[in-house]
């Protein structure tokens, strides 16, 4: 009868990333501590397994970094700051549905400027093609959102 | 001629704002940004199509360039480098 000696005889990428969480992990525990080659072979489960952890429940959490969530308010809260940096844009005069070149008085190289800057702010490439039809923050908003699957 | 219109000369202004961006140096990062947009504005109404053309080769000319350089001496821009940079920037 094998004994539980997981720790020792497991390769190293099986073993959990653990954290002290005051979670019930009693079965992500088992499933985290059984090496591949258990895993093939249908055992009948154990409740010892637990019994080579003297202290909380430990559990196996893998942490990811990631962005906050993208709401439609949050893009155009995003837009309208940046919108509001540029030095060529009036903040008082900027409105969400303003035209760059009839309200603001922009021309289109200017556009371009910040398109880019929203491409900066966003992190993705937004092609020639697309770019130069954005002419209000509302377009822009709403390229946004399509692009990034926000739901509206 | 093609490289007269007006779409090519905004994705020529995208293209050299992009590879300008990616200097790894402070100046002269600043120092192309500002020279691509001044020289992108102070041409900005001339209507003589041999000009247009000239301009267009100088600025296509210093894409090439700002490209080379990036990927050649991305990681130490040696002074030989630098100087004739500068100076190839500065006469357009």
């Amino acid at each position: 009868m094998r004994t539980p000696n997981y720790l020792d005889s497991a390769p190293v990428f099986n073993r959990p990333l653990v954290a002290r969480c005051p979670q019930d992990a009693a079965a992500a525990l088992r499933l985290a501590r059984r090496p591949l080659s258990a895993l093939s072979c249908s055992r009948p489960e154990r409740r010892s397994d637990q019994a080579w952890i003297s202290g909380s429940l430990v559990q196996q959490c893998r942490q990811y970094g990631d962005l906050p969530p993208l709401t439609l308010e949050n893009i155009k809260d995003r837009v309208m700051y940046v919108l509001k940096l540029y030095d060529k844009i009036s903040p008082e005069k900027l409105q969400v549905s303003s035209h760059f070149m009839k309200d603001l008085g922009l021309d289109s190289l200017d556009q371009v400027e910040i398109i880019m800057a929203m491409e900066d702010e966003f992190g993705f490439e937004i092609p020639d093609a697309e770019a130069e039809k954005l002419m209000t923050p509302e377009e822009i908003v709403q390229y946004i959102a399509n692009k990034k699957d926000v739901y509206e | 001629m093609a490289s007269c219109s007006r779409s090519h000369v905004i994705s020529l202004y995208r293209m050299l704002m992009k590879e300008s961006k990616k200097f790894p140096s402070y100046n002269f990062r600043t120092y192309a940004l500002r020279r691509v947009k001044h020289g992108f504005r102070e041409n900005q109404h001339v209507d003589n199509p041999r000009t247009l053309d000239m301009l267009l080769g100088q600025a296509r000319e210093s894409l090439a360039l700002i490209k080379r350089q990036f990927t050649q001496g991305r990681a130490v821009l040696s002074a030989p480098i630098k100087s004739s940079m500068m100076a190839l920037l500065s006469c357009q």
